[in-house]
């Protein structure tokens, strides 16, 4: 590819910038508080593209970009790249998790039961247009009843007790004898975790660079792939084993003490899917920043499917961590729009001389026909 | 108090509340040396569960601070950039170690403790009404 510098235009492009700006709502501290507050999955999910978690940030990306997703995640990562790592914060682990939601679809009866926590999946998907109503019939500027949850019993029942550390579903099955054993494994230096933000992908990939690169991974992109796995191009057929959202202490050591203690707590998802095609029970996971459930399950599917002998080309490891990278990717399509003008011109230039070429060609008996 | 056992309090306590009381602190401390008050990142390492293996979930934006206070150093990170917190609680740290303002810093951690219990149970409670019976799907 050729491209030529772009020279000029200093006043067009400036304008261009303002009208971008004068077409979307004015940035302002109260709209970042307002999406950081009132929009926390599309916060989770830039977050999760973003790889890093900082809600007051990515609710500034998305203020800043008019919600352009790919926009605000680019944003993000590039603040990151001016930040120095300061420290490896304590591996979480499952057992740690404050969980809020965690369902299974492959039993009915797990231990610690199936808690559907904060979902909207039995819920009606019915526009309220009465807010809307409302709001052109009164133009009342204040705010309708926040929405409440009760956390008491209904009267003369015991509050229901609830663990939220409940046991993993995958530990049961493994103490049933469905699944496979564990290797111990032993504790792990945090720091030494192989790490696709120093080193680039290399294939067949370690499985902490595979399962980094789904936490990190577009969701559009992770949804496209293991849908098409799901519709039956792909050789797995999993069911949700189990689904979580949680809270995740961030433990850091004390460079003093030495002890752990916590910074504070942060949304993290997982999702485990079981495929029992094979002679044993199989599992596929992923686990993101943020609460979104249709990156785990359809991550969870894909890393199924990347173990498979023979994938489908679309499922191999290489094809789906490579073309689900949400900057990479979205950065490639819109460099499009950059001038190609003298690669353009390369083309058009080689059809005319193929066109006289074969305009000066004799014409060959039976040509005519 | 086990020092961090006061931090896994602090860091989750409103940040306006532990600014002031670092505030009032202040005058028992000085002179109060800053060795670092910046921002930064921490790799947050995950175990999956499916095949027990661990991996980078991605980054935390953090602030830090760490101090020195009577010649005891103290140090606190929280989540974000809010730097002034960071140093409001790398304070209260330094202080509770160096056993000055004991007893207020230990009311101080307690009535906040109290207040995310009852956060955090209230949550709980509310996650235990969604638990489902699925036979009555």
């Amino acid at each position: 590819m050729a491209y030529v510098a772009a020279r000029g235009g200093e006043a067009a492009i400036l304008q261009s910038e303002q009208l971008h700006q004068l077409l979307n709502a004015p940035l302002s501290l109260a709209t970042v508080r307002m999406i950081e507050a009132s929009l926390p999955y599309l916060v989770d999910r830039v977050m999760g593209e973003g790889s890093l978690y900082a809600p007051e940030l990515a609710a500034l990306a998305l203020a800043q970009t008019g919600g352009d997703l790919y926009e605000a995640v680019l944003l993000l990562r590039a603040y990151r790249s001016t930040q120095p790592r300061l420290a490896y914060a304590e591996p979480v682990t499952q057992t740690e998790l404050l969980t809020v939601r965690r369902i299974s679809a492959s039993f009915k009866d797990i231990p610690g039961g199936q808690i559907l926590g904060p979902s909207l999946d039995y819920s009606h998907r019915l526009l309220r247009l009465d807010l809307l109503d409302q709001d052109n019939q009164e133009h009342s500027a204040s705010a309708p009843p926040a929405a409440t949850v009760s956390s008491d019993a209904p009267a003369g029942e015991a509050p229901p007790s609830y663990d939220p550390s409940p046991l993993a579903v995958a530990d049961w099955q493994r103490s049933e004898g469905l699944l496979a054993a564990v290797p111990e494994v032993p504790p792990t230096d945090p720091a030494s975790l192989p790490d696709l933000t120093r080193e680039p992908a290399d294939f067949p990939a370690p499985r902490a660079h595979r399962l980094q690169a789904l936490a990190r991974a577009d969701t559009g992109g992770v949804l496209a792939l293991g849908y098409a796995s799901m519709r039956g191009y792909g050789l797995a057929h999993p069911t949700v084993n189990e689904l979580r959202l949680a809270y995740a202490d961030v433990r850091l050591r004390h460079p003093v003490t030495g002890e752990a203690f916590s910074i504070g707590r942060v949304r993290v998802s997982q999702c485990e899917v079981v495929n029992t095609q094979a002679t044993e029970l199989r599992l596929g996971y992923t686990a993101t920043l943020g609460w979104n459930e249709v990156k785990c399950i359809a991550g969870a599917m894909l890393d199924l499917e990347m173990d498979a002998p023979q994938p489908h080309p679309a499922h191999s490891e290489e094809f789906v961590l490579y073309h689900t990278e949400p900057v990479e990717a979205s950065g490639f399509c819109i460099h499009y729009k950059l001038p190609h003008y003298v690669t353009f011109q390369s083309g058009l230039d080689a059809l005319r001389e193929a066109r006289a070429t074969a305009a000066d060609a004799p014409t060959e008996p039976g040509d005519a026909q | 108090m086990q020092a961090h056992e006061l931090l896994d309090i602090l860091t989750r306590s409103p940040a306006d509340a532990v600014k002031r009381f670092a505030e009032d602190l202040l005058p028992r401390l000085e002179p109060v040396e800053v060795l670092r008050n910046r921002t930064g990142l921490a790799m947050l390492p995950f175990r999956e569960t499916a095949q027990e293996s661990s991996f980078y979930l991605g980054e935390i934006l953090l602030a830090e601070a760490h101090v020195r206070v009577a010649g005891v150093e103290g140090y606190a990170a929280c989540l974000g950039r809010d730097l002034e917190q960071a140093l409001a609680l790398a304070l209260i740290d330094a202080a509770h170690r160096a056993g000055i303002a004991g007893p207020a810093i230990a009311d101080f951690a307690r009535v906040q403790a109290a207040d995310l219990v009852e956060t955090d149970e209230a949550l709980m409670r509310a996650v235990g009404q969604t638990r489902v019976d699925l036979e009555t799907f």
